[in-house]
């Protein structure tokens, strides 16, 4: 377990409570789970995603991860359309503790409201939330 | 709940527990320490303070009943109608489930034999794959705010493993945990199985310990989805029945020495009731 100090909090995403990150790129996002979240998950044995075309709102759930016999749910840092989704996750799965940033990057989102990135918090914030 | 600044993990644990732990990784649950060096700074209320946490024995009950109740507490939890944890303790009539990634390929009867037998098969939204309950299987659920409590996921599975290994080893028998998979074993024979699953950091689904349970049912199954898993219980290693009613007991105390809680036994009726309650105060609003 990761000491709060030690965490990978990059300043180019924004953070959701829920520990989602989003990544503003052109008209898109992208969407994952911070490393705060892989670390407390433990080793991630599948991810189940949503398929493009689908839509969802900011605070919904739009799939799950298995870790450890434990399945968690996935909620959207904002709302818009799935326009691409990590299908190399299916089969490596451990890409998500491994990268969680980048290779573990799970949704492509086109936002409904681009206001709603404004909603999301910094690294800095982010932190000072764990922290408590 | 437990808290950063205070190992709510009992230090008043039996001697066998302190040697478990030695010999286990993670064996307490010890939660992320925001603020290094305050955590052991008031040991004088590591045992004053407990956190108070619901528990429900339910007897036995059907597998949707007691699905329905742990959503509905979920639910209250997530809205702090309810701001204690809760455990829930029972046993559930036969019943097949699958996890969340559970394929009924792992079933080797047919539907037809099922419907004969009586016994359902029900997809849930637990980790792990396909499992059977039924009667003589201790099955505990816990719902829990692990955001708020700051307890990692992994850390509430070993916890969940730590209760089942503490409370075997009372009656003499030496579990263990395996890497191949969560749970309890007896050499290469699995006694317990965990599944949970998470909704808005908040726990359900748990434990299932088998005591006294008719193994012959996870014959007709690939338990976990793995091949070759051979299942044992508490009956099966002593050669003798054992009191279901004491085995809970002893879970239950264990299950407060690992959390670092105190359970509060409440009612079936008393929790219908506040989630009664629950209901008549959100359609009041919504009015």
């Amino acid at each position: 377990m990761k000491e709060l100090s030690e965490l990978n909090l990059p300043d180019d995403v924004r953070y959701a409570e829920s520990h989602e990150w989003a990544k503003p790129e052109g008209d898109k996002v992208k969407v994952g789970i911070t490393d705060y979240a892989q670390d407390q998950l433990g080793d991630i044995v599948f991810v189940e995603l949503p398929e493009a075309g689908d839509s969802f709102e900011k605070g919904e759930e739009f799939g799950t991860v298995e870790s450890v016999k434990a399945v968690s749910e996935l909620y959207m840092p904002v709302g818009g359309e799935i326009v691409a989704a990590n299908t190399s996750l299916e089969d490596s799965p451990e890409r998500v503790n491994n990268r969680p940033y980048s290779d573990g990057w799970m949704i492509e989102v086109k936002l409904d409201d681009a206001s709603e990135m404004d909603g999301l918090l910094t690294n800095d914030a982010y932190l000072e939330k764990l922290k408590g | 709940m437990i808290s950063s600044n205070n190992n709510r993990v009992s230090n008043s644990n039996s001697k066998s527990i302190a040697q478990v732990q030695a010999e286990t990784r993670n064996a307490q649950l010890v939660t992320r320490n925001p603020k290094p060096g305050t955590r052991d700074s008031q040991p004088e209320t590591r045992n004053s303070e407990l956190d108070k946490c619901f528990c429900v024995d339910l007897g036995l009950i059907d597998y949707r009943t007691a699905w329905k109740l742990q959503t509905d507490l979920v639910e209250a939890r997530i809205n702090k109608t309810i701001t204690s944890d809760i455990v829930l303790l029972l046993e559930h009539p036969c019943v097949f489930t699958l996890g969340r990634r559970g394929a009924s390929e792992n079933l080797f009867v047919s539907k037809s034999d099922l419907g004969k037998s009586g016994i359902s098969v029900i997809q849930v939204e637990r980790g792990g794959n396909i499992t059977y309950h039924g009667p003589g299987q201790l099955v505990v659920y816990f719902i829990m705010d692990l955001e708020a409590a700051r307890v990692a996921v992994v850390d509430f599975v070993e916890a969940l493993e730590e209760v089942m290994l503490q409370t075997v080893g009372m009656w003499g028998i030496t579990a263990e945990r395996n890497p191949a998979n969560r749970g309890i074993w007896v050499g290469d024979k699995k006694m317990g199985s965990i599944g949970i699953a998470l909704r808005r950091g908040i726990s359900f689904h748990g434990l299932a310990l088998n005591v006294n349970l008719d193994l012959k049912p996870f014959s007709w199954i690939q338990p976990c989805g793995m091949q070759d898993v051979r299942m044992t219980s508490m009956k099966q290693e002593l050669s003798e029945e054992l009191s279901m009613n004491s085995v809970r007991e002893v879970l239950k105390e264990q299950l407060e020495a690992v959390f670092g809680v105190a359970l509060f036994t409440k009612s079936y009726f008393e929790l219908e009731g506040i989630l009664r309650n629950q209901k008549h105060e959100s359609m009041a609003e919504r009015v």
